[in-house]
């Protein structure tokens, strides 16, 4: 009787060591972040909270770092603003008001992974001011990453440093565009594929958004190529040094794309 | 681990295996894990049911707390969780004379505590870095890091696992 009781036991032992790896595994497989972040919305607000306080303290003390980030980034678009005054004047004449096929939102990064595998931010910008799953987030140096989730007050961007997240990129002099990946190692450091291998690209050549999707506007700045290997004989592959420091994130701006949804019902139509 | 203050002192390993998921950045090359001195420190008395269940909810719990990838560290932590009696009387006890609710260092020597707990925590890395770099990074960086991680988080939950050792 006590065998049996003991052979019972190892089998429904056994028996629950391979449900249990088996939902593991699962919820590694099909590990949904809107799922996720939908059902722990009660235990997420309260973190997001306690997230946003800390985010505060972590600035205070980088803010001369941050400010002149900021100022140099104004100076940018002082400079770009002149630019654009000194081509209102020619377009007085055109009575249709364009409307801008992008628009922005700004935001601040209260929690921030970069040394994992399957990097991640939570921004303080939620459903209440208009952000919304699939829209982009970029700084003036760079791509950051795909808004994944949102609550009411906060937004769940997959970061650009996720080994499963591309972003479409060219090169500055030639056009020549690839998809542009993080290896997973260095912060600072990501990969452009599938440039043809006529394409001359040297150190030092910048790399900017392609604008291909309707996620990212194009001609972001995003790094630099810092050398360049031949791909399985067809294609070349660029090591890039990007131009963001995703350890201090703090300002984003949250793309929305204006033209998205006509974009989108286009594909629709095409299928 | 029946005494409140081991309870108290388990849900603080807990809280810090957090704060190192969520605040401690060391790079991509290192993951410090504390679960596998939590799963050592389940009572040895308890069914391996209840020690896999335990394992679980403490790796979903990580999981989902730190915004890890659901599942991971739940995966990484049963599977540590069901062998480790088999892994006691292999390592620290093999005439399965043992009273003792929980192993401790004190009673079994540094050499054997310290066989039992790298064993449990090389079972749980190994899972852990595999399903989370596999197919996506060489074998190299995974072995790589799988050494650094040990090494480091044998060392540390050593460290964590002294001030048990006065318990009557």
């Amino acid at each position: 009787m006590k065998n049996r009781y003991g052979l019972l036991s190892s089998l429904t032992a056994i028996a629950l060591f391979i449900v249990l790896e088996t939902v593991a595994i699962l919820m590694v497989v099909n590990g949904s972040v809107v799922q996720r972040y939908k059902v722990l919305g009660a235990v997420r607000s309260i973190e997001s909270w306690f997230w946003a306080r800390t985010s505060k303290l972590t600035y205070y003390l980088n803010y001369k770092t941050e400010n002149e980030r900021l100022a140099a980034e104004n100076l940018q678009l002082r400079q770009q603003l002149a630019g654009y005054a000194a081509a209102q004047a020619q377009l007085d004449s055109v009575v249709r008001i364009i409307e801008p096929e992008y628009t922005y939102i700004g935001a601040t990064v209260i929690r921030n992974s970069v040394d994992r595998q399957h990097n991640y931010l939570i921004l303080d910008r939620g459903e209440k001011e208009g952000v919304a799953p699939g829209m982009g987030v970029v700084t003036a140096r760079g791509v950051v990453g795909i808004v994944s989730a949102v609550s009411r007050h906060y937004a769940y961007v997959i970061s650009l440093l996720n080994t499963e997240q591309s972003v479409s990129a060219k090169l500055a002099g030639s056009g020549a565009f690839g998809p542009m990946t993080w290896p997973g190692k260095d912060p600072g450091r990501a990969v452009l594929a599938e440039i043809p291998v006529h394409i001359e690209a040297a150190p030092g050549d910048t790399v900017l958004s392609s604008g291909f999707s309707t996620i990212y506007p194009p001609d972001i700045p995003l790094g630099r190529v810092i050398e360049s290997k031949i791909s399985q004989g067809s294609s070349q592959e660029l090591s890039v040094a990007l131009f963001e420091d995703f350890r201090s994130l703090h300002n984003v701006y949250i793309v929305r794309n204006n033209r998205g949804a006509e974009i989108q019902e286009l594909y629709e139509k095409a299928r | 681990m029946k005494r409140p203050a081991d309870i108290i002192y388990c849900i603080l390993l807990f809280l810090l295996q957090l704060v190192i998921s969520d605040y401690v950045h060391l790079g991509p090359w290192i993951s410090l894990c504390l679960l596998p001195l939590l799963i050592l420190l389940i009572p040895l008395s308890r069914s391996p049911h209840v020690v896999m269940l335990i394992a679980f909810g403490l790796g979903l719990g990580l999981d989902i707390l730190s915004d890890g990838v659901p599942g991971l560290n739940a995966f990484a932590a049963v599977l540590a969780a069901a062998p480790r009696k088999f892994l006691y009387r292999l390592l620290v006890n093999a005439d399965r004379q043992d009273k003792t609710e929980v192993p401790l260092l004190r009673d079994n020597g540094l050499l054997k505590y310290l066989k039992y707990l790298g064993v449990l925590t090389a079972i749980y890395l190994a899972a852990y870095t595999l399903v989370d770099c596999i197919s996506v990074r060489p074998l190299g960086y995974i072995a790589a890091k799988f050494l650094i991680s040990w090494v480091a988080s044998t060392a540390l939950c050593l460290l964590l696992a002294l001030p048990i050792q006065n318990r009557s």
